[in-house]
């Protein structure tokens, strides 16, 4: 852990991992001057001497694991790429339908299974809401304002268009709840988070959502607004990149969606149009004698392709659109995340730029500044470190997701090539031969 | 095998300046007119449409597109080879010069009189003429040539509305491509597995051109026999003025012996205007009595004869017509088989490039 001091990796000469970043600069020596604006950059200390804390103000304890160290977290990285060595495992399913006086909810389960020492228990299984999901996000949003979190599935439902307790609509909302507590669980920091254990083993979830309630408003307001009104005058190229990228990114995705949607629509109508297509060719095969035969199974075979086409519509609905708008959400709460950091930064360079100012002769800048700076730097390498695991995840996901939507539309075609191959001998059946 | 050249090279000369070739399609208009005229008894084989019918939007209604002007020019080359396989038509004298003399052709058409044995009354296609026996076998076989009509009819319009939407769902792919494109350039690892899966899209999205010029060539097959199928409510129709007409002069033929019969015996067994004058005016002379039944007899006899030689032609139009529907019979159910084979081998194809394709893009996001 804490051994002989070592630079932190986003302002020192020499980064500790080589592995190449997709959004990193060649080499770290350029990253330095880019990431620090200011001048006067002291230079940076070890973990171990910080005092560190989060931007909100609460104090970090750097002993545990658990601390915004991005040392640990990248080592960390490296442990959970290994499958191997995997130590929490979360699941949702089951979702029950239950009916109040008062409203009509949707609950999930929410399977644990762990050898980690934070669990008492190495299983746990709960019953979950989608507001105690909510609750969760909203919780690690305030208490890891460093990293990115997941996002979660839409929480509005307009009525009466969606079916809120429809098969499809439920099983759509469980995967992305799913998808959700599983991206937290592969976190190295989020899943040690204090919320995250309580939202996984709590009896009573909203017993204790209470008492944080009544803890916050013994803290004040103090908490959420601490680094506000400051303005950053320029973001460090690193992360103005990524910003640009997240922008590009989300904008293709809304394209993708668009078109995705278009191509369900255009489906649906020409499924309309082969549903009153088939019955015609039933129709004459009526009308006719030797032919009858042929032309029903040209009339089966095209409602059997109908099967096919209504099947992948239902798919690309139900599993390719649903994670599509995922990742959009994700960039927007991600470029949230860099807003937070400017304005961090941007903290840090107004103290620093006050202190000069002020041209007093002191041997040491004031703890103050140096708290900023120290904050500054943890959510630098907080946020680099996410952004790279979050490449990597967004990734294999596009990947699969893409793949998926490949590996549907050959099984409908597969689908409907049986349907017309298997026709063919009965087409080409003389009758003196039956 | 000669005249099938002939034909060949006819078509190709045809190919020219609009101006000849709407020019060409009257004359074979002609030809089919003076065939139906000549041979009532047989199911004509039917022209191409003369305009664009059953479009979807791609295909341009215009009568001018070479896509339609070529489909019909193999619609007018079917046709000269439906008359020349047909047993009956092919021995036809101007048929035969219709492939080989150039000039004086129409004239020559004209020539025949067939315009004098056309029937005005068939152009009357729903005018019922009230037949008191009718033959149930053609009665059913027009039913049946009426229905036919409509379901393909149906068919053909319901087939152009699934091709439209069809083209919609592939050409939206095509968006794919230029997005996938765009995104590549901001993604290092993923770039060249979106790329190329992006051409892959292109290539869906252009497949569907083809596909669907294919299915024309089925739809065509369907709309002969649409066609085919008037032509053979037309051999009903042409039966049933027949049959009609010989009632009718069954019935004169009566109402004329009874006639004679009253104008013999002086009994007046019916009411008639004549009988009426006769009791308010005075009877006849018995000589004016004798010069009417004389009349009357030569006219009996002359329609006697009319009779036993419609009666004649008449059965040898029911026996000559019902071997061709015979033989149209079969062909009709060879054709549609063929046609219907060759429609599932068309969608097989369409289903493996459709496989392929997204094989092809799954293999590209696989490297992603």
């Amino acid at each position: 852990s804490a051994g002989a001091p070592r630079p932190l990796p986003s302002s020192g000469p020499k980064s500790l991992r080589e592995m190449p970043h997709p959004l990193a600069t060649s080499s770290s020596e350029e990253m330095g001057p880019a990431l620090t604006p200011s001048p006067d950059l002291l230079l940076p200390r070890s973990i171990a001497d910080k005092d560190l804390s989060l931007p909100n103000g609460t104090p970090v304890d750097t002993s545990s694991p658990a601390s915004s160290s991005s040392l640990l977290n990248r080592l960390q990285l490296d442990d959970d790429l290994d499958g191997e060595t995997r130590d929490l495992f979360v699941t949702v399913d089951d979702p029950k339908k239950h009916v109040c006086t008062m409203e009509t909810y949707i609950t999930y389960r929410v399977t644990t299974k762990t050898t980690r020492a934070e669990f008492d228990l190495p299983e746990y299984s709960v019953r979950r809401r989608y507001q105690d999901f909510d609750w969760l996000r909203n919780k690690l949003e305030e208490s890891q304002p460093t990293h990115l979190i997941p996002p979660l599935p839409e929480k509005f439902v307009v009525k009466g268009v969606v079916d809120r307790f429809s098969e499809e609509f439920v099983e759509t909302r469980r995967k992305a709840l799913d998808k959700f507590l599983k991206r937290i669980t592969d976190h190295p920091v989020l899943s040690f988070n204090e919320h995250f254990n309580v939202f996984l083993t709590a009896k009573d979830l909203n017993a204790y959502k209470k008492q944080g309630m009544a803890l916050l408003s013994k803290m004040g307001e103090s908490v959420k607004y601490v680094t506000g009104g400051y303005k950053l005058r320029s973001r460090p190229l690193e992360f103005a990149a990524i910003g640009e990228y997240l922008d590009v990114f989300s904008l293709k995705l809304g394209t993708i969606d668009r078109i995705a949607q278009r191509i369900i629509k255009e489906q649906l109508e020409y499924l309309v149009e082969l549903r009153e297509y088939g019955p015609v060719y039933s129709t004459w095969g009526g009308l006719e004698v030797e032919l009858s035969e042929p032309l029903e199974g040209v009339s089966a075979c095209i409602g059997n392709c109908c099967t096919a086409l209504e099947e992948l519509s239902e798919d690309m609905t139900e599993d390719f659109l649903p994670v599509l708008r995922e990742y959009i959400l994700y960039s927007e709460s991600m470029k949230n995340v860099l807003k937070k950091r400017d304005q961090v930064q941007a903290e840090y360079e107004a103290k620093l730029e006050a202190v000069a100012v002020k041209k007093e002769d002191r041997p040491k800048v004031p703890t103050d500044v140096e708290k900023c700076q120290d904050r500054v730097e943890c959510f630098n390498a907080d946020l680099k470190a996410d952004m790279e695991r979050w490449q990597n995840n967004k990734r294999q996901d596009f990947r699969q997701l893409l793949m998926g939507m490949a590996d549907k539309n050959i099984q409908y075609y597969e689908k409907c090539l049986t349907a017309w191959e298997s026709i063919i001998p009965l087409l080409q059946d003389k009758p003196e031969t039956k | 095998i000669l005249s099938f050249r002939a034909v060949e090279s006819q078509c190709e000369g045809q190919c020219a300046p609009v101006d000849s070739l709407w020019r060409r399609y009257s004359e074979f208009e002609l030809l089919r007119n003076y065939l139906s005229v000549t041979y009532p008894h047989i199911v004509v084989p039917p022209l191409p449409e003369k305009r664009a019918d059953f479009v979807w939007h791609k295909l341009s209604a215009d009568n001018m597109d070479p896509d339609f002007v070529e489909r019909r020019r193999i619609g007018l080359e079917n046709f000269l080879l439906r008359v020349a396989s047909h047993p009956v038509l092919c021995q036809d004298k101007i048929f035969y010069s219709f492939l080989t003399q150039e000039g004086g052709w129409k004239e020559m058409v004209n020539e025949t009189g067939f315009q004098l044995k056309a029937d005005s009354r068939l152009k009357a296609l729903n005018a019922t003429f009230r037949v008191k026996n009718p033959d149930k076998r053609f009665t059913e076989l027009k039913h049946y040539s009426d229905e036919l009509q409509s379901v393909i009819s149906h068919l053909l319009r319901v087939r152009a509305r699934v091709a439209d939407r069809l083209y919609g769902v592939y050409k939206v792919h095509g968006n794919y491509g230029r997005v996938f494109s765009e995104w590549s350039a901001i993604e290092k690892e993923m770039g060249d597995g979106l790329q190329s899966a992006g051409h892959h899209m292109d290539v869906y999205a252009a497949s569907i051109d083809d596909i669907l010029e294919e299915e024309e060539h089925y739809a065509d097959q369907l709309k002969e026999y649409l066609f085919y199928a008037e032509a053979l409510r037309a051999v009903c129709r042409k039966h049933e003025l027949m049959q009609y007409d010989l009632e009718m002069a069954a019935q004169d033929l009566t109402s004329k012996k009874q006639q004679c019969e009253e104008l013999a015996t002086g009994t007046v067994r019916t009411f008639s205007l004549k009988g009426m004058t006769s009791k308010l005016f005075g009877q006849e002379t018995p000589e004016q009595r004798e010069a009417k039944i004389k009349v009357l007899e030569e006219q009996i006899q002359e329609g006697e004869e009319q009779l036993k030689s419609k009666n004649l032609e008449g059965r040898d139009f029911v026996k000559s017509a019902w071997a061709d529907i015979e033989r149209f019979k079969e062909q009709k159910n060879h054709d549609l088989k063929e046609a219907l084979i060759s429609y599932a081998v068309m969608q097989i194809s369409m289903c493996k490039k459709g496989i392929q394709v997204w094989t092809n893009a799954k293999e590209c996001f696989s490297k992603m």
